[in-house]
């Protein structure tokens, strides 16, 4: 610039005679040369000042807040890595050959890789009831009967680790605090599974030998309820009419016509069903594990059920295609037994329910149990702990908030309050407080119509 | 062509002029470059800005995801604010609710009219309620929710093992008395809505039972409506503010009991209440920090100051970990297993193990995360392997969440006893009456 000044200034001069550099005074030389390498450094330090304002050395001067919120968040990823890392898989045993469907060796069939894993729940049990009327009549103190109704054990559970979505540990924080609802209000015990009693029987498998144990354990108690950590209780009123089965060891929610006529792998629900305590349930348990161990049992079982059960996609064998493939393959032996309950949700799928939740507050009341006001609204296909579910995340976790405080209302109105909305964590007082409160309790039915 | 028109000085004169304010401009725009970058413009942008926008772009973090699931709500954020309570005035005194004063009677007849429901479930032992809760938001710290399912999950064993209720809050009753004292308005609202229930148990979320064989001594509360860890000399006598923990208490269901409640709130309420309120404590209280006025030092200050009034039915119990301070207890549990046995509930197997301070929910606890949680799994492993020995397995070790087998499955299951004797207590059965 400025050299342009200087020179469209000595450029003025050359209207006259072309004037060579040489003429140019020694003195001016120097000024000149002076001038150029002032306004260099000029420029160089003003680009030097743009470039630190505009592209970033924001963080150097960083707010110290921010910092330790970085490193507590690295520190929360390190031990969740930790954590994870434990889970890694045991050292290989020496059956373990057995477990890979690439074993070059031999073309396994099912039936062989049964025989060869030679897998047990345990040891042959052929006289439990006997056993358990012994045990019974000599502890009077431990009857399986409460107040005239059969003792239940509900049974649920999660894997040990935190979930891989951070999110899934607080739905099942909040799943676990309805099931606690529910069973304190009808008097059921609740037994919370983390531990894996048999790495064979290892995921949707691993209720199988919980059961057996907690039967076996727990001689007093009369009926054993699996319920899946993604299911939700939404009718809080609604008892089970335990009289109906007074004949049958295995409740489950399904449809008589796609389990008998369809072979459907939807027929039947294993999220949520009932088993005796009896031995019939022992055999049933023992007829019912063989597909399950991990490894080539599983994915030969697999393809066996996939080809034997309608609509069943390829993969290796789950607990619910394997409990219908065993039902409809020895009806005769089994069925007597089964109770195929639809006229209740024992399990509800969700997707045809939670947008109907405001519908029903306003037309119908608790007790129900059905789909009028459905007992247990079942979250299958979201997987919210894992990272990969059937369905979109948002929606899954939107309605799981809805199923909980529709649940949640029935319950909170006990103390005179509901939720703002069925989207809301608030709560807000519907009932005024009263210096009369036993009153106001004594008139409060559970099968009353919700207000919100 | 233009020399002509003006003439060849003009335009000469002309070219500086328009060079001079082309010099001008750019000298304008990098001054204001240079300004906007140093002491930034605004909505037009600053350099921390920029650096945040660039950060976001690149870096992906995992708990963004976690942050944008946190809002189910539809809802704007404006009607957070609508639902503020305005701030209590010095001079407008709080209310639990209606003051009610015959409780002890209209409890006596509801318990007559039920005797389905009676409030004592043999000779000694009452129906107890435990009561802990958390936010019914997701926890700021993506492991947090994992330990409060860990921690619910121990609470749920040992009282399946001793026949106590749960009762698992997620509501904020009253938002004046929000944080600490939240459980004021819940202690309350539970004890009139459950006569049957003789004692309620408040224990925090970050508490854990390690002790699952001990029972608690009822005969020694049969005088007594108030029972916490502490020790008389510290509370009366020192005036400490941790002379005792409100961490894990019983109350008893009567009259008493809705009145302490009573005397016990006013400290309570949010904002100038509550701050004036922690001067207050932190003046009269030995050791005390300056916060606001928090359950705990309220209750010492209450008994400090009304002793004649409440202290007689006051039980302060050191004779067991009804609450045991963490710090002194998780490096020990080696050492437990090794020469103890549980049952004992003290210092040498304590009942609970109580991870004050540590947060696990928030970001920011008083203790290192790491420490804090790796202590949690350890004492949560300690108090499991009591239950799972009932079924014949064990952790690995008390650091693994992985499980061994510690006794063979037997086609005689009834033969066998567990140990612990968990599996059919005594203080599990019932009251062998005609029915």
């Amino acid at each position: 610039m400025g050299h342009e000044g200087v020179g469209f200034k000595s450029g003025s001069t050359r209207s006259g005679l072309p004037t060579t550099r040489s003429r140019v005074p020694r003195g001016r030389q120097i000024q000149k040369t002076f001038n150029n390498v002032k306004i260099t450094v000029l420029c160089g330090f003003v680009t030097l000042l743009v470039l630190r304002g505009t592209i970033g050395v924001g963080n150097l001067t960083g707010s110290t807040l921010e910092s330790e919120d970085q490193r507590v968040v690295e520190d929360i990823d390190r031990i969740l890595r930790e954590i994870r890392t434990d889970s890694e898989p045991e050292p290989q045993d020496p059956l373990s050959s057995l477990y890979f469907v690439n074993s070059t060796a031999h073309n396994w069939t099912y039936a062989e890789a049964v025989e060869a894993v030679n897998y047990s729940l345990g040891p042959k049990i052929s006289d439990w009831d006997q056993q358990r009327q012994v045990w019974l009549s000599q502890n009077p103190n431990f009857p399986n009967q409460l107040l005239g109704k059969h003792r239940i054990l509900l049974v649920t559970g999660s894997p040990p680790n935190p979930c891989d979505n951070a999110i899934g540990d607080h739905y099942l924080l909040k799943s676990t605090k309805n099931k606690i609802d529910y069973c304190r209000l009808h008097g059921i015990e609740i037994v919370y599974n983390m531990a894996h009693l048999d790495k064979e029987l290892a995921g949707y498998w691993a209720k199988l030998p919980l059961i057996r144990k907690l039967m076996l354990s727990h001689p007093e108690i009369e009926w054993i309820w699996w319920m899946d950590s993604d299911a939700f209780f939404t009718d809080m009123a609604f008892e089970l009419p335990l009289e109906k089965y007074k004949n049958h060891n295995l409740i489950i929610h399904g449809y008589p016509d796609l389990l008998f006529e369809q072979h459907s792998w939807i027929a039947l629900n294993t999220g949520s069903f009932l088993f005796r305590n009896c031995q019939w349930s022992l055999d049933l348990l023992d007829a019912w594990a063989p597909m399950g161990p991990k490894g080539i049992v599983r994915e030969l079982a697999g393809k066996i059920l996939t080809a034997n059960l309608k609509g069943r996609p390829a993969f290796e064998a789950d607990d619910q295609s394997a409990l219908i493939y065993l039902l409809t393959s020895q009806q005769d032996k089994w069925m007597s037994k089964v109770y195929v309950e639809n006229s209740y949700y024992l399990h509800g799928f969700w997707a045809g329910l939670v947008d109907k939740y405001e519908e029903m507050i306003e037309q119908n009341h608790p007790g129900l149990g059905d789909e009028r006001w459905p007992f247990v609204t079942h979250f299958v296909g979201c997987k919210p702990c894992g990272s990969y579910g059937d369905y979109p995340v948002e929606r899954c976790l939107n309605s799981m908030e809805r199923a909980f405080n529709f649940g949640d209302n029935q319950v909170l109105r006990l103390y005179g309050f509901a939720h703002k909305g069925l989207v809301s964590p608030k709560i807000k007082r519907v009932q005024d407080q009263t210096s009369d409160p036993l009153q106001v309790k004594e008139k409060l039915d559970m099968a009353a119509r919700i207000t919100m | 062509m233009l020399e002509r028109c003006i003439g060849e000085r003009r335009l000469r004169q002309i070219q500086r002029g328009v060079r001079n304010m082309k010099l001008t401009f750019l000298c304008l725009l990098l001054t204001l470059l240079v300004l906007r970058g140093t002491i930034g413009a605004g909505k037009y942008g600053t350099p921390q800005q920029d650096f945040i926008e660039l950060r976001q772009r690149f870096i992906s973090h995992p708990h963004r995801a976690l942050a944008e699931q946190n809002q189910p709500e539809p809802k704007p954020k404006k009607s957070d604010k609508d639902d503020e309570p305005p701030l209590r005035s010095l001079n407008d005194p709080y209310s639990l609710g209606p003051k009610i004063s015959d409780w002890d009677s209209q409890r006596a007849d509801w318990i007559r009219r039920h005797p389905e429901r009676p409030n004592f479930l043999t000779k000694t032992k009452p129906r107890v309620l435990l009561v802990t809760g958390s936010s019914p938001k997701p926890c700021e710290n993506p492991v947090g929710d994992h330990y409060l399912l860990k921690s619910i999950k121990n609470k749920i064993d040992y009282c399946r093992v001793h026949n106590i209720e749960i009762f698992y809050n997620m509501a904020l009753l009253d938002a004046e008395m929000a944080g600490f004292w939240a459980k004021l308005p819940l202690i309350r609202a539970l004890l009139l809505a459950h006569p049957e229930v003789e004692f309620l148990w408040w224990m925090d979320s970050d508490a854990m039972f390690t002790d699952m064989a001990f029972e608690l001594p009822w005969e020694r509360y049969a005088p007594y409506n108030l029972v916490m860890h502490g020790w008389d000399e510290m509370v009366y006598k020192d005036k400490n503010w941790i002379g005792l923990n409100t961490g894990s208490f019983l109350l008893r269901n009567c009259q008493w009991s809705l009145d302490l409640l009573d005397a016990w709130a006013p400290m309570g309420p949010k904002g100038p209440v509550r701050t004036e309120a922690g001067k207050i404590l932190t003046k009269t209280l030995k050791d005390r920090p300056v916060f606001e006025a928090d359950d705990q030092s309220a209750m010492v200050y209450l008994l400090v100051t009304q002793k004649e009034k409440w202290a007689n039915k006051v039980y302060l119990e050191s004779a067991y970990y009804l609450h045991g301070y963490w710090g002194i207890l998780v490096d020990r549990y080696e050492e437990m297993i090794e020469n103890y046995h549980p049952g004992l509930g003290d210092h040498r197997w304590p009942l609970v193990t109580h991870f004050v301070g540590c947060k696990p929910c928030g970001k920011f606890g008083d203790y290192p995360v790491e420490r804090c949680l790796k202590q949690m799994d350890r004492a949560f492993n300690f108090g499991d392997n009591q239950i799972l020995q009932m079924y014949g397995f064990t952790h690995k070790s008390l650091a693994s969440r992985r499980v061994r087998r510690v006794r063979n499955e037997t086609s005689n299951p009834l033969e066998v006893k567990d140990e612990l004797g968990l599996l059919h207590p005594d203080f599990k059965a019932v009251q062998h009456h005609a029915s």
